[in-house]
């Protein structure tokens, strides 16, 4: 079983080091070895001189190209490089290596084909649970993806995720530019792949800053809602 | 319809087709996305020339005035072309990011390549 971390980054100079060498400290003590790539969108800062300096596997865009083109740059790489697992893996700090393993295994078992950690799922596990707003968001999403697929969806837009071989090329042909985690869920169900979720912890993010500020927007909810229930309306999708 | 609207309209409408044509001479725009900017505004020099004949359009169609008959008829006509360069610039963005990825694919395993030798 070969397993790929994406790791997509946009300006994380002060954390893509550290979270690096976490993973290889990791796989020091660990049976499974997980290779990682990062993606650097198009960053400003000096992501990319630290990746060349410290040889942390990379792909530079050399355009910023938004989350969703940087994470489906690395399904892709997953892809012409036949990983059996692909696992989003935020460059922030905010996911935590050690629960990589929690994640992967109902995929291992071939229980599931897509796994999402999730924050809210089991109420002890996680400290960082981020603020009332992004959860109300974060239920109103849970909600609609409900209505559309039958399914209930907890953490809707963790981005620590991990997906089987099928998936890799799903994803590598065909991903959302804007808002991929909840969109993605909906049409990965929706087309019959299983989904499920497993209690991860997440810290709160070291340095930087997060990419969702949209949160604040009901721009981003009106999107995300959209979107949804076009899924919905679109049925079945073979 | 006075005399005077409809000479604006037929110049305008003829300033509007040369900059057309001139700007697919100095290939500054495609010719796919000129045509409908030509045929629009060939359509309104032709329905202003023609006496009578927006008048009795304008009839038919219930409107007021030929003016207001125009302006309605060119507004349709613009959030439809509207709704088309929206089509195109979404296909256009796909295109843009499937380059930006393969390139950047391609540099990393070339580079990978090059340090193996």
């Amino acid at each position: 079983m070969r397993v790929l971390l994406i790791i997509p980054s946009y300006n994380e100079e002060a954390n893509v080091l550290n979270n690096y060498n976490r993973i290889v400290e990791f796989n020091e003590k660990s049976k499974i070895k997980y290779d990682a790539i990062v993606i650097n969108d198009g960053s400003k800062d000096r992501t990319e001189e630290i990746c060349i300096k410290n040889n942390i596997p990379h792909i530079s865009l050399v355009h910023n190209l938004g989350i969703g083109g940087a994470v489906q740059t690395g399904y892709k790489y997953a892809y012409k490089n036949d990983y059996d697992i692909a696992v989003q893996f935020d460059g922030d700090g905010q996911h935590d290596v050690n629960y990589v393993k929690n994640i992967i295994d109902p995929i291992i078992n071939k229980e599931s084909d897509m796994v999402i950690g999730s924050r809210f799922i089991d109420k002890s596990s996680s400290e960082f649970k981020s603020s009332m707003t992004r959860r109300l968001g974060i239920k109103i999403i849970s909600f609609f993806i409900k209505m559309v697929t039958r399914k209930k969806i907890y953490d809707t837009t963790s981005g620590f995720r991990a997906v089987n071989k099928k998936i890799i090329k799903e994803f590598a042909n065909e991903y959302p530019v804007e808002y991929p985690e909840p969109i993605t869920t909906v049409e990965t169900i929706k087309k019959g792949y299983k989904v499920d979720e497993i209690p991860v912890s997440m810290n709160e993010r070291e340095n930087g800053t997060s990419s969702i500020k949209a949160w604040k927007n009901i721009y981003y909810m009106l999107n995300v809602i959209l979107s949804i229930v076009i899924l919905g309306i679109g049925g079945k999708k073979k | 319809m006075s005399i005077n609207l409809i000479i604006v309209s037929i110049l305008f409408s003829i300033f509007i087709i040369i900059t057309i044509l001139f700007l697919l001479r100095k290939k500054k725009i495609n010719i796919k996305y000129s045509l409908i900017w030509i045929i629009l505004f060939t359509i309104l020099l032709i329905a202003t020339i023609i006496p009578g004949f927006l008048v009795w359009i304008t009839h038919l169609l219930g409107f007021k005035t030929a003016s207001n008959m125009v302006i309605s008829i060119i507004l349709a006509v613009l959030v439809v072309i509207s709704i088309v360069l929206t089509m195109i610039v979404s296909k256009q963005d796909k295109k843009i990011r499937l380059l930006i990825q393969e390139i950047s694919i391609l540099k990393k395993t070339f580079g990978d390549y090059n340090e193996k030798k």
